[in-house]
């Protein structure tokens, strides 16, 4: 992998931020909200109003306005929160923080069940195991999150009494409780992911396993094991390395609904609020974080790819 | 002597939807030490078929009959573990094509090791300094580093040599060889050749050779079995086959494989013939220069297609152009076509053709291409119907756009069913398809046809009947034909002249008669030295 | 297209898929007609019912019967979720296509753009546009047609450019055919086939999208009977009667099952060469 290569995706990260900035922005301040009539109410005297517009620089042009918070947000300053006064950068990333457990969790447990999911299937193609594996499968990525949120805390938390239906608790604090917490959360966020990573393992096994070099290992003597973990495998998981970052996209959707339907306080929450209030500042926050963490993913996966698969070099 | 593998009346058949079809028929044929038995069949002769079957690499679907036996081993009965210590021990495989038997994401040494360290149980160091000794001995320079390189760091030739020495490896009593040199160039494959030659007499190893190249089997074989349809029509030593083969479809194969000796044409046209198409010094560039790499400072990366390139074609001459992959014939052909923008100037019929602009109706009309590929060549989603109207559409007489006869009539030219207008391309077979190709060229009656490969993915039978085609037409419109092609003994048989280009230069361009024996480029020489001479009915060839 | 049918019929994903899809098309047309109830009259003796002869389904905390709502509710989650793919693909189309016939550098900044819009989930883009346009089941339709333009653009884009890459394409330049009619006799038809499919197992995923933000408060407003609306007001109710919450679940994701098997098995059937 060449010095070449890096800068190149980092260059792209870079524009890909920049790009979603616009949008953000440009999304957030068409928003038919006033912000200043937001933050003193409807009957604040017109002076007042724009004293407080001149002091936000709302009067300044559209341009002007985005290069001040675009120069806040490389310092690490994402203004202050106009729902609650706080400074909206550090309650962001406090939030990102818990999302990140949630998702890191989900995707554990992902790779724990959606290889063997698929490395089954496709190793007993045609058969029952394959087609329990592909029902499983189109049932699963055809589940909205509040569906399958709907349904696990019917069956583990209503009808069982398992586990706790919403609600958060630090792991910190308390470490069973708060895994007790996120079991739902998790769940409910895997299942899409187990469905379509082990439908893209399976279909992209199947295709290696077809291939003359597999064939020609087995040729070789080599046991059937031996063939499909060392030849196989390796060149099956590659393309699912590229799967698997675009999911995070997926995933990160997922986390709004899946936070706001169990209360965890995650970024995806954080985001629902600050629409609901109009929270300016704390929507492009959340935004721009959201966007940079799918983008800094995929372009590790990019890394990860290029290390593993030789011969990829520049493109 | 005791035959190494020994096959008998040996049937196998696939089970589909609509019942069984039979691959391979009452197969018998044995392999002794020390011999070479070529499988000469074309495609769908069930040539692999035998090969898996004695891999014993079969479907579930197959149903079998008979008996295979390696020395004293039954092999259709013994277990998949037994079956496994068999393969790559006592029974080695070299496959067709190195850039896809390899695995792309696993150094070519780990490759070679793991076998050893399977069968032979040698730790993973003995392992690599065996296989590195092995690579030496399959004649690859640096074998120490060879072993680190990933498949796609090393030629086609070279990893082919690496799937020879996993074949040699452990010292097996029978290796498969299937079509070990058809995916090379021709150069390359001549080396492997010689190796295969080398390494066989060292060892003594019993060989199955397959290929669908008579001339091919005709060196490297003692004796040759012919294959088709799954069975074997004719069997016996190779200078008899060769000499008086007795079965018709043998005969037909031997008719089939491209003589140089044996002209299809007649003399060319002299000098006083006008010339049609000139091509002064024209140069094709790849790629654009990267971004980044400018900005770095970097060379620029930019890939030369062809580098001043002069020929001409007179009226009515057929010119072969030959090379290995990537010499730059194709881009010829693009350039001439304005696929590709080129620099310099090509002439046609005196008017000047500096780039795509001036490739006016008129020369378009007597410029066609026929493509390797009748796959891609041709719509999937338009009927031969529509395929062929569209030359009729825009360069066609009015009385033929008018004619419902029309389509039909270039269909019988080409000899297929005029009922074929209905069809989808997926519905012909592969030589049927290329007919369609060449229908579509025709229509326009133009001056100059540009055949890219176009009978290379065909069998050699189908190719015989496509050349016939090419040369009546020829003759009866005197059309003038850029012939490419990797096959020097085909291009020998019809060209007049013949263009040699190596990695985008023109390095030859001499009368055909004047090929061997005449002042010819060292390049030019190499290719012809290369060449296995055809199956002529001549038994004293040179024997590898 | 009798042909596709056939075809379509030949593997079990897409026999399955097109009866699924053929029964949820149905429920579209039919659906107000063999209502048996008012979707929203309100019945206030009839609260919380759980199946029953009476009710199939059950009635909600209104007393309105849960199948009639449905069956009313089939129009507007499935007609939307098909309007919205349709703007989205066309949007999506029309940019791929452009940056495959730009190619070289406009090419890649097209659709490094992409990317980079690719980037905010779709999900959240739908969120902060229906926020800017206001709520209601017209903006969640428009915001899911933005959100998946960038998605269909690139998927246009690389079957666009491995369509011009074939011979045919070649052959016609050569022969001197016309822009317009390389465009749209020789490479058409075979670019819209991928698309079509990806089209249909987009419609599955703007189900739930649409769903989602009608769960959320953001598309379809009370007392519509859209199904994610349906399973956003049936919360609150879940403990007391789970059924209220479970047939719209299941609505949402018997459509969207049936677009994805439906999907699957157009990919087989629009191959020519099988």
């Amino acid at each position: 992998m060449s010095p070449a290569y890096i800068l190149k995706r980092i260059v792209l990260v870079g524009y890909t931020l920049l790009v979603v900035s616009l949008i953000v922005f440009a999304i957030t301040q068409i928003l038919p909200a006033d912000a200043a009539v937001m933050m003193l109410g409807e009957n604040a005297t017109a002076e007042a109003l724009s004293a407080l517009r001149a002091k936000m620089g709302l009067d300044a042009s559209i341009w002007a306005q985005y290069g001040h918070w675009l120069a806040g947000v490389l310092r690490g300053d994402f203004g202050v929160s106009m729902r609650t006064g706080q400074p909206v950068g550090p309650v962001m990333m406090e939030a990102l923080g818990r999302s990140l457990l949630l998702a890191l969790f989900s995707i554990v447990l992902m790779l724990v069940l959606a290889l063997p999911l698929g490395i089954i299937a496709a190793v007993r193609r045609g058969r029952i195991a394959d087609l329990l594996v592909s029902v499983i499968s189109y049932i699963g990525v055809s589940l909205p999150e509040f569906v399958t949120a709907t349904l696990v805390v019917l069956v583990l938390a209503d009808w069982l009494q398992w586990l706790p239906a919403t609600g958060y608790v630090p792991l910190t604090e308390n470490p069973l409780q708060g895994l007790r917490h996120l079991v739902l959360p998790v769940l409910t966020i895997s299942v899409i992911l187990i469905a379509h990573v082990s439908r893209m393992v399976r279909s992209e096994l199947v295709d290696v396993l077809h291939t003359d070099y597999v064939r020609a290992a087995r040729l070789k003597g080599l046991p059937k094991r031996t063939v499909l973990y060392k030849h196989a495998l390796r060149n099956a998981l590659l393309p699912t390395i590229t799967i698997v970052a675009l999911d995070i996209g997926y995933l990160l959707g997922g986390v709004i609904v899946v936070e706001e339907i169990f209360a965890l306080p995650g970024i995806g929450r954080q985001l629902i609020v600050a629409i609901q209030s109009r929270d300016l500042p704390s929507i492009q926050a959340g935004a721009l974080i959201m966007a940079a963490t799918y983008a800094i993913a995929s372009f590790l996966a990019d890394i990860a790819y290029a290390r593993l698969d030789r011969r990829i070099q520049y493109d | 002597m005791t035959p190494i593998l020994d096959i008998a009346g040996y049937s196998l058949d696939y089970a589909t939807p609509a019942g069984f079809t039979r691959a391979l028929d009452a197969v018998t044929l044995a392999v002794a030490k020390g011999e070479v038995l070529g499988l000469v069949g074309e495609s769908g002769s069930g040539k692999t078929s035998l090969a898996w079957a004695i891999m014993r690499h079969l479907p579930e679907s197959a149903r079998e009959a008979g008996r295979i036996r390696l020395v004293d081993k039954e092999l259709t009965t013994t277990s998949e573990a037994e079956i496994e210590a068999i393969r790559g021990r006592r029974i080695g495989m070299v496959f067709q094509d190195p850039s896809t038997s390899l695995n792309p994401t696993l150094p070519l040494g780990e490759q070679l090791a793991e076998v050893l360290e399977h069968h032979r149980g040698l730790t993973r160091k003995q392992a690599w300094a065996e296989g590195e000794a092995m690579l030496a001995r399959v004649g690859l320079k640096v074998p120490a580093e060879m072993m680190r390189r990933y498949p796609h760091e090393a030629s086609g030739g070279e990893k082919q040599r690496v799937v020879i020495a996993t074949a040699f490896a452990c010292q097996p009593e029978c290796i498969i060889f299937d079509e070990p040199t058809t995916a090379l160039d021709v150069i390359t494959a001549r080396q492997i050749l010689d190796l295969f030659g080398e390494l066989q007499a060292e060892t003594g190893v019993a060989s199955l050779y397959i290929s669908h190249d008579l001339a091919l089997v005709s060196r490297v074989a003692n004796r040759v079995a012919v294959i088709h349809r799954g069975r074997i029509v004719e069997q016996g030593k190779v200078e008899e086959v060769f000499a008086s083969p007795q079965d018709a479809y043998t005969q037909k194969l031997l008719a089939a494989v491209p003589r140089p000796d044996h002209r299809l044409i007649e003399a060319g046209p002299g000098p006083e013939a006008k010339v049609l198409v000139e091509v002064d010094k024209v140069s094709v560039r790849y790629g654009r220069k990267p971004f980044l790499a400018k900005l770095l400072g970097r060379e620029n990366t930019q890939f030369t297609g062809n580098r001043d390139v002069s020929l001409s074609v007179r009226e009515g001459e057929i010119l072969g152009i030959v090379g290995e992959s990537g010499s730059g014939k194709s881009t010829l052909a693009r350039a001439l076509t304005g696929l590709n923008p080129f620099e310099g100037e090509i002439r046609f019929a005196g008017r000047p053709i500096g780039g795509l602009k001036d490739m006016d109706r008129a020369y378009r009309r007597d410029v066609q291409i026929i493509f390797q590929h009748p796959d891609s060549s041709l719509n999937p989603r338009q009927r031969i119907r529509e395929i062929l109207s569209r030359p009729l559409a825009l360069y066609g007489t009015v009385e033929q756009r008018e004619d419902a006869k029309a389509i039909g009539e270039l269909l019988e030219q080409v000899r297929l069913p005029a009922a074929y207008a209905e069809r989808y391309p997926h519905q012909l077979s592969g030589g049927e398809k290329q007919r369609v190709a060449i229908a579509r060229a025709f229509a326009s009656r133009p001056k100059l046809v540009i055949c890219d490969e176009i009978t290379s993915a065909l069998d050699v039978s189908v190719q015989a009947s496509v050349v016939e085609l090419l040369v009546d037409l020829q003759k009866r419109f005197g059309t003038a034909y850029l012939f490419i092609t990797h096959d020097l003994n085909l291009v020998r048989q019809i060209a007049h002249r013949i263009a040699v280009m190596y990695r985008g230069d023109l390095v030859d361009l001499v009368d055909v008669a004047d090929l061997s024996g005449g002042q010819v480029h060292a390049y030019t020489r190499s290719l012809i030295e290369a060449v296995p001479a055809p199956a002529a009915p001549a038994s004293e060839l040179p024997r590898i | 297209m009798i042909e596709l049918l056939r075809r379509v019929l030949r593997s079990p994903q897409g026999a399955l898929g097109l009866v699924l899809v053929g029964l949820i098309l149905l429920v579209v047309i039919l659906g107000p007609w063999i209502a048996p109830y008012d979707p929203e009259s309100l019945a206030p003796l009839q609260r919380y019912k759980p199946p029953s002869a009476l009710f199939w389904l059950g009635t909600d905390q209104y007393g309105r019967d849960i199948l009639s709502r449905l069956l009313h509710g089939a129009r507007a989650t499935v007609v939307m979720a098909v309007f919205a793919t349709a703007l989205g693909t066309l949007a999506g189309a029309v940019i791929g296509t452009i940056s495959a016939f730009l190619g070289g550098r406009s090419d890649e900044a097209i659709m490094r753009t992409v990317d980079a819009v690719m980037a905010i989930p779709s999900l959240l883009l739908a969120l902060l546009i229906v926020n800017l346009l206001g709520k209601s089941s017209w903006n969640a339709l428009l915001a899911i047609a933005i959100a998946f333009t960038p998605g269909m653009a690139r998927v246009t884009r690389s079957v666009a450019l491995a369509v011009r890459k074939q011979d045919y394409v070649n052959a016609a330049i050569a022969r001197g055919e016309s822009a317009r009619f390389i465009v749209w006799r020789e490479m058409l038809p075979n670019v819209v086939a991928p698309i079509i499919v990806e089209m249909t197992i987009r419609v599955a995923f703007a189900v739930m999208l649409f769903a989602t933000l009608s769960f959320l408060g953001l598309g379809a407003q009370p007392p519509a009977s859209e199904w994610g609306l349906m399973v956003a007001e049936a919360r609150r109710f879940m403990h007391l009667s789970p059924w209220m919450i479970l047939w719209p679940s299941l609505a949402v994701a018997f459509v969207a099952i049936g677009f994805n098997l439906l999907g699957d098995g157009l990919r087989d059937a629009l191959n020519p060469r099988t």
